[in-house]
Parts: structure tokens; sequence; C-alpha cells
């Protein structure tokens, strides 16, 4: 992958990126080594370890060619890129989600709603659709407080297990979209450095593949 | 107290709006040199330079922009109550002097024009909101020919203002919708794939490929879309399979393209991208990007658009360029460091009798071409210090003395 500069994400992507980018015969990377450096010259290619939210920015300004990252943050961005593959890891929902007493949950949508997210431009395409008095409210963690302490009516949050929604009374209601982690790449990059970028493209899409039809099997 | 919290909320760069940028000596110089590189190139190849204003009616612009794009733009009304815009782009406006002041020709009508141009970005995210563009159109004619000379300017201008491994990426804008239409598609689905395309959310355009029911050849082809590059073979590799009228059609015109720049010699630095990504809406034929390979982004980008000035009354076929100043000028300062400001001599005198003798000089000087700033005053340090009598300069750190004639001689360039 000759000098390719690659913006990998912290945090729960983390570890399956690095698990893909091994399958692949790209890389191996203990996701470990980024807990000590923030940046790891390996095989011709630089890899940056930066926060989610960041990967988009890094590969719009073409600080890095390419970037893994979970299409909960691009729906969110307005960063300019290709959007070259679904890595079919990091499953999650996207979902709207209400406490036990709610209208929501008996299928009734209230004529006015207070949300809150970490979503809020996710929000705003999903209730687009739908002529309700929504206010958004946007947080930046622990969104599953909102409700309880009166803050908000429900919210709009991510999910993998449905585990934490439960453990603070709020059951699910609609679901707005599913995530996975995705393969993007800068947008000169992807002509400029083509053989590169549509080389890593390819071994990241077949790993991801073959491990799905594993996953299956 | 620490400095932020001595700062009121809001506090701007004393009086500079946020997101605008000031040039100073030496990088505003380069950014005007590199400029002139691109006005003179484009006069060379026969461009008539002109100017349009910064403001222009939202009607205006709102025949060749869309709606998204229009809300990008710095709007005001003004003591009328007229809508009005700072201009995102100048082709619209060329368009417009066209339509309503040039459109008795003579044909072709070769024009290009530099400025600045204003996009109303979010904070904080490293996009300007105020750049440079300079370009080109060339009016009144359908041959591939304007094209192609479109194409091999706009190499040229970047090369002449120093750009190095400039990349010209030619794609043609009916082959991915025709494409879809020759597919069987409906207006629906071709709606979907075309809305995931200019997104550039490859995945979601697979998603929606996989979902509908179209022929082999033409899926074959959609899904392949960044692979989709390459020289003339790939036209070949393409067509195979074929049926549509509309891409075939499309090939066609790129194989006589690719003809025709290889006349221009710059088929070394050409790509064919079948996959090219560009407003559908508002180009009609033959697209191109020019890249560099140490820019992240598209340092211009061109096409022809002959549904654009019937907008204005005028059908005329066109096709032009654009080439982002900035952008170019940041590619060449991160390859040869930041440019520094322009050497200039300083000029002194010992007493009030010498000063006319030192002003005499330094005229001298300038007439050949050497940047001369003279002392305010009598004394003080300079380059040439000039007497009653004679001068002495330094001149590679050597300390010189000599008739006021032996300085001007030795101070001016060396003819090359």
């Amino acid at each position: 992958m000759s000098g390719l500069r690659i913006a990998l994400p912290g945090g729960t992507l983390l570890e399956g990126a690095c698990e893909l980018l091994d399958s692949a015969g790209v890389i191996r990377l203990d996701p470990s080594r980024f807990d000590r450096e923030l940046s790891v010259t390996e095989g011709g290619a630089v890899y940056v370890k930066v926060r989610p939210t960041d990967v988009p920015v890094y590969v719009e300004m073409g600080a890095c060619e390419c970037g893994i990252v979970g299409k909960d943050v691009l729906w969110e961005s307005s960063r300019a890129c290709y959007e070259l593959a679904d890595l079919r890891f990091g499953v999650c929902r996207l979902v709207l989600a209400a406490p036990r007493g709610s209208p929501l949950v008996q299928g009734v949508w209230p004529a006015s709603l207070r949300v809150a997210t970490k979503y809020p431009e996710s929000a705003r395409r999903f209730f687009a659709a739908r002529s309700l008095n929504v206010v958004l409210i946007r947080l930046h963690g622990s969104v599953e407080l909102a409700p309880a302490t009166g803050l908000a009516d429900c919210v709009l949050d991510i999910t993998a297990t449905g585990r934490t929604l439960a453990a603070n009374g709020l059951i699910e209601v609609a679901e707005a979209g599913v995530s996975t982690a995705r393969l993007i790449a800068n947008l000169a990059a992807l002509k400029t450095r083509n053989e590169a970028v549509g080389g890593l493209a390819a071994s990241l899409r077949r790993a991801a593949a073959s491990r799905r039809a594993e996953g299956a099997a | 107290m620490t400095g932020l919290d001595s700062l009121p909320p809001g506090a701007r760069a004393r009086g500079r709006a946020d997101g605008f940028s000031d040039w100073l000596v030496g990088s505003a110089a380069s950014r005007r040199q590199l400029t002139d590189r691109f006005i003179e190139t484009f006069e060379a190849w026969g461009y008539g330079f002109v100017v349009t204003p910064l403001v222009e009616p939202l009607d205006t612009v709102a025949a060749g922009v869309g709606a998204a794009r229009q809300s990008g733009l710095f709007r005001f009304m003004d003591s009328d109550g007229d809508l009005l815009a700072l201009v995102g782009e100048r082709t619209v406006s060329v368009a417009r002097v066209v339509a309503t002041q040039l459109h008795d020709g003579p044909f072709p009508l070769r024009l290009c024009y530099a400025g600045p141009v204003l996009r109303n970005q979010a904070l904080n995210t490293g996009r300007r909101r105020e750049s440079l563009q300079a370009g080109c159109e060339l009016v009144g004619s359908t041959a591939l020919t304007a094209d192609a000379e479109c194409m091999a300017l706009a190499a040229a201008a970047l090369e002449r203002g120093g750009v190095h491994h400039v990349q010209v990426d030619v794609g043609h804008a009916d082959f991915i919708p025709g494409l879809l239409e020759s597919a069987g598609l409906d207006e629906p689905a071709r709606d979907v794939v075309l809305g995931a395309l200019a997104r550039r959310d490859l995945v979601s355009v697979e998603a929606a490929l996989e979902s509908t029911d179209m022929a082999d050849a033409e899926r074959r082809l959609l899904l392949a879309f960044p692979t989709l590059r390459g020289g003339r073979e790939i036209l070949d590799t393409a067509a195979s399979g074929l049926r549509g009228d509309r891409p075939t059609h499309a090939l066609q015109e790129l194989a006589q393209l690719w003809d025709l720049l290889d006349a221009h010699a710059i088929t070394d630095r050409v790509h064919l991208d079948l996959g090219a990504v560009r407003d559908w809406d508002y180009y009609t034929g033959p697209t191109f990007e020019v890249f560099s390979e140490d820019a992240g982004f598209a340092l211009g980008s061109g096409g022809r658009y002959d549904m654009l000035l019937s907008r204005f009354g005028a059908a005329l076929p066109a096709t032009g360029f654009v080439l982002h100043v900035d952008r170019c000028h940041d590619s060449i300062g991160r390859r040869d460091g930041a440019a520094s400001a322009p050497w200039v001599l300083g000029v002194g005198w010992d007493d009030a009798d010498a000063q006319p003798i030192a002003l005499d000089a330094a005229r001298r000087l300038r007439d050949r071409g050497v940047a001369c700033a003279c002392n305010l005053s009598a004394g003080g340090d300079a380059d040439l210090h000039v007497t009653m009598h004679d001068a002495h300069w330094s001149m590679g750190g050597r300390e010189e003395r000599g008739s006021i004639d032996a300085a001007v001689d030795a101070l001016s360039p060396r003819e090359p």
C-alpha cells in the first residue's frame, strides 16, 4: 500500500479495523500499539489513530488518503469523501427509544417531542419526513439519562446490543438506520493514487466478504 | 486569570471576519504572480480578459447553480429590496455577459477571468470563505476540439504557474446517466443511483444496483466505478457488451477527445475516468478535473455546459474551466516553502546635497528592475550608500567602493 496514510478510528472500532487489515493481508497491527503511539509507520504506510469524528476531517483535507470510520459518523459529517466499501464490522443501529410510559411505546406520535441525541444531523433528517414539532437537544454523552431526568421525552441514539437502553428503562420505538464501518477516501487521492487506494479497497472488501461468509457458516 | 478568561465570548481576531484571511508581504505577491502566470497563459492562447462584478442578482446566480449551492452563498438585500449574492463562482457571470452583450459574436468567443469568489462555509472546518479563481470560457462551438483546447490550456497554465505532476482526469457527463437509462432503470431508481453517486457514496450505489433488475454489462461497469480509469484502452473494455446509444456515444466522444489530446501532446498526463462524478444538471458533455500528486483537492475543473447560456436567452454551446488559485498556491508553498518577502535594496545618503544623487541612482536601478527603498533621512543603514563623490555598497558579504556608475552597474541584474 505504497505510501498511503490511513486514519483509524479510536474506540470500539479500532480492534475490528486492525483485525480486518490483518485478515486482508494488508498489515498486522496490534491495537494496543496505539496506546503508546498515535502514528505507526509499517509496511510503507502510515496508520494514525484519531477520534472517530475526526477521521472524515483528516481524509477530506488530504492529511490521510484513506480512513476507516463508522457510517454513524458519516451521517453527521459534512465532509466530502468517497465512501468506497462497507467493511461490515462494527454493526450498530441508530434508534429512537422512549421510557415505558411514553405514548411512543404505544405507537402514538405526540404532536410535540423533545429528543436528546448525540446525532443532531441524523435526527434532523429522520424527523424531516414527519411533521412533528420536534425540539432537538444535543448532548455529548450518556444520552440515556435525558428521559429519566426530564430533560427530554425520548432519545435518538446508537445501540449495538440494546443493553444500555434496557438498563435505563428505554424501549426501542423506531429504527433510523443501521451503521457499519466504512472505508473512505480523499477525493483527489482516488484519482492521483488510484492503484494504491483501489488496491486497499479491493483487499478490505474481499476480507470483509469472506469474514461474513465464515460468520454465517 | 488566564488569557482565555479575560476575553469576552465571541471575541474576534481584531476586526477580521472569521473564516477570512489576510495575505501579507511575500505570500500576497507570490499569489498575485501565480494568478498573473495563469492569465498570461490564457491570453497567449487568445483568451480575452474580462472582469465581472463581485455581486450578482440572486436570480442570475440561481440560473447557474442549484438551490443547495445557493444556500452556501453570502446573500443580502440592497436598499431597493433586491436580493443579491456575492459570487461563489464566475462562469455564470461570464455566461450572462456573453448572452446579454456579446451574443452577436464573432464565435468562437474566448474569454478569461480571475477574481475572488465567496462561500459561506461553516467556521472551523479548514475551508476558505474567500478564494481566488481564474478560468476560461470558450463559447459558440460544439466541436470536441474546443473541449480538448480547454483541457490542454488548463494543464499548460498550471505548469506555467509552477505546479508539478499535473494530471488531467477526463470524463463525460452523459456516460453514467446514459448508462443507467440504457440499463432499463426507471427514473426513481436512476435518481437513487445518481444521488448516491453525487454524494460519492459507492456503498449505497452498490446496494441500489443489487436491488434493481438490470443487464449484466451495465451493472458490471457501474460496480467497477472507482476503477473505470485509464488510457484509451478502457474505452474498448467499457464498450464491450454495451447496447445503449447514449453511453456508446459518450464513449465515442471520449475516443475522439483522446486523439485530440494526443495532438496537443498531453496524453501522458491524461486519464480517462468513466466514473467521474460531476454535476449532471450542469454539464452536458466532456468534463475534466485537474490534480497534482501533492494536493488533496482538485486544483481545477471544467467541462461542456451547453444549456447554461440559453437560461440567459442565448442558446450557445460552451465549454470552459476554472483553476483554484489558492489551492495551487498552497500546493506550491508546501513544496517550496512559504514565499519570502521580495528583496529590496536599501539606498542611503550622507548629507542633504547627496540626496538627489542617491534618488537618481535609485531611479536608474529601478529602471533595470531592482526594487529600491530610499532612506527617509540622511545616514542610517543602507545596502548602497551614496556621498557627493562616490558610493559604497555591500555585495556577497564584501564591502565595495567606487563611482555611482560603478555601483549601479554592479547592483544591476546580470544579463542572462
